[in-house]
């Protein structure tokens, strides 16, 4: 769109400083930014009800070991189904929690690797993170089946499965937002997150109306729209974490705390028909874990970047 | 006046063959000519169809390079084996249910009602209730299963490669019934009630009357159904495309998805146009053997 012509230069519009760092990456061509970021949302780990935990006496894992001993112990609790509830729309809930192991178990490098084709989906170090920590709680019953996503979050609000992998627009989307807590996988050094931009289409009828108002929805806007109960976090550095509705304000300082690195989301990013693939593939290993092979193999021969 | 005459009709033909020959002729022949352009020489070849036809990836691909009892075998045999199951079990279900509901059962009507509701329901949300007719826990076919403790068939089905195209096919029957029994129901009216009446007193049984009387009388109504049905199951697309996307790994796809992922996944219209094509050949030759047979 920029390289055609139709959208408007934003580089004196809004100043790249102010933005968390990388978010523009993908909107600068030529040396211009070309769209303003106005909101984010992360996929920050395991979500779990905190009444839940604590009437079991469950605490959140530091590290694998515990992670595994946390899975076993829900696992023994009568009415829970499965420790972990897995979402499933189109698939793309699956490919969110696989990524989240790729990241804390491989590195947030492996994760752009992928991305960019560096690593094939068949070398060694993902054929590790698959074999020896993903698959074996599919195979050990941690993980349910695929259910439709806003189906399981019901499920597992009331306590039919313990955990749920999911993005921060969960917040939103359960009854008392207070009791919700979440984890990372212990280790992770980043989790996945996704700006939405605006653009300017270069023949707007009210060009200055349109880019006064983008630079108030790039700035103070964030902090508007982060104090809604859309589960969003501001790109905005400026935007105080205060203003945050309270449930975000919680999942903003654990990430700071952590010192989560924020990471493109793999399958968006590749996109095209790997997207749907890559959904797919993780799908068939949810429920066959013995075809893992064949699905890393499929995945790398179909990559854009690794094709052939 | 006499060539005023003669034009009179070529007035009144304009306007439709216009209309077909911008949106019917030239997009057939339009589609026609991109399946063979090739995108990165700008040249007429059968790359396109080349590539189509040995694509790899299991959502897209068209014949699978080895075959096993379950599926992934190809977006082409998933339709054939569509059309195996899915035209008989409409066409002598229909024809059964027709039958029972205008000679045996009184109040059909509003039973017939509640079966054309499967044609009245878009198919994409159609294929959204498949998927919850066959989901663990809450779908009506895997509670039966559970009730009677199969316990293989109690889960998913369309998360599973071996049950997945099975419970699409399945549920297409629910959503297609209406359509023959309606068709089947109004032919019926057309056969007299005497020829009914006058089998019965001469000690012809329900099956004899069924088989002797009524079937033959319904043969064009039969061809209808069959050929429409027929026409469905090879460009079915909304039902997979809502319920399973073509998965898991591929054993559901089915070719007008496959137009569709090129077409709109892949941004590829010439490789969307090629697989367009196939489907058309596909269809053609069921086509004329219809007409064929019928005409015969």
């Amino acid at each position: 769109m920029a390289k055609k012509g139709h959208i408007v230069d934003l580089t004196t519009v809004i100043n790249k400083d102010d933005y968390v760092a990388g978010v523009l990456d993908s909107v600068t061509w030529d040396g211009k930014i070309w769209a303003a970021p106005f909101t984010m949302w992360l996929k920050p780990g395991f979500w779990y009800r905190k009444s839940f935990f604590q009437a079991h006496g469950l605490s959140e894992p530091k590290t694998w070991d515990e992670f595994k001993s946390l899975l076993d112990k829900i696992k023994g609790i009568s009415g829970v189904k499965n420790p972990i509830v897995t979402g499933d729309g189109v698939g793309w809930p699956v490919s969110d929690v696989t990524e989240h192991f790729i990241i804390a178990i491989g590195g947030p490098q492996l994760q752009l690797d992928l991305i960019s084709g560096k690593v094939k989906f068949n070398d060694a170090r993902v054929k590790s993170v698959f074999e020896a920590y993903l698959v074996p709680p599919i195979k050990a019953g941690h993980f349910s089946e695929p259910i439709e996503w806003t189906k399981a979050v019901e499920l597992w609000w009331k306590g039919d499965y313990a955990l749920y992998f999911m993005g921060t627009w969960i917040t939103g989307m359960v009854e008392n937002p207070d009791d919700l807590g979440f984890f990372p996988l212990p280790g992770a050094k980043g989790v996945v997150g996704g700006t939405d931009y605006i653009f300017v289409p270069k023949h707007s009828a009210n060009l200055n109306a349109a880019l006064e108002f983008l630079k108030w929805l790039a700035t103070e806007g964030q902090v508007v729209h982060g104090s809604t109960k859309a589960g969003k976090i501001p790109t905005w550095v400026k935007a105080s974490p205060g203003a945050l509705w309270k449930p975000m304000q919680d999942v903003y300082r654990k990430v700071q705390d952590l010192k989560l690195a924020i990471l493109p989301d793999m399958d968006d990013t590749v996109g095209g028909d790997w997207q749907t693939l890559f959904w797919d593939q993780l799908k068939l290993l949810w429920v066959s874990p013995d075809k893992l092979g064949s699905v890393l193999d499929t995945l790398t021969r179909e990559h854009p970047a690794t094709k052939g | 006046m006499r060539l005023a005459k003669h034009l009179r009709p070529l007035v009144f033909l304009a306007p439709p063959f216009t209309l077909i020959a911008v949106f019917v002729i030239y997009p057939i022949l339009a589609t026609f000519y991109y399946s063979f352009y090739d995108k990165n020489t700008g040249l007429l070849s059968l790359n396109n169809y080349k590539e189509v036809l040995l694509s790899s990836n299991p959502l897209n691909m068209i014949i699978a390079r080895s075959f096993s009892h379950t599926p992934p075998w190809g977006a082409l045999v998933h339709n054939l084996v569509w059309v195996a199951l899915h035209v008989p079990i409409v066409t002598f279900l229909g024809l059964i249910i027709a039958y029972l509901l205008k000679y045996h059962v009184r109040g059909s009507t509003i039973i017939k009602a509640i079966l054309f509701l499967g044609i009245v329901i878009p198919p994409a949300v159609g294929g959204l209730i498949i998927r919850f007719m066959f989901e663990a826990d809450i779908g009506i076919v895997p509670i039966l299963f559970s009730y009677v403790g199969v316990e293989s068939l109690s889960k998913t089905w369309t998360l599973y490669p071996q049950t997945a195209l099975l419970a699409l096919i399945l549920g297409s029957v629910w959503l297609w019934l209406g359509f023959s029994v309606t068709v089947f129901a109004a032919a019926m009216e057309t056969i007299p009630r005497s020829h009914i009446e006058a089998a019965k007193v001469f000690g012809a049984s329900t099956w004899q009357i069924f088989y002797r009387i009524v079937a033959p009388q319904l043969k064009p109504a039969i061809t209808v159904v069959v050929v429409m049905t027929l026409l469905w199951d090879l460009k079915i697309f909304d039902i997979v495309y809502a319920s399973t996307g073509g998965g898991p790994g591929g054993s559901t796809t089915v070719l007008a998805l496959v137009m569709y992922n090129y077409f709109a996944r892949a941004l590829d219209y010439y490789k969307s146009a090629a697989v367009a094509v196939i489907l058309t050949l596909v269809v053609i030759p069921f086509i004329v053997l219809i007409i064929r047979r019928e005409r015969g």
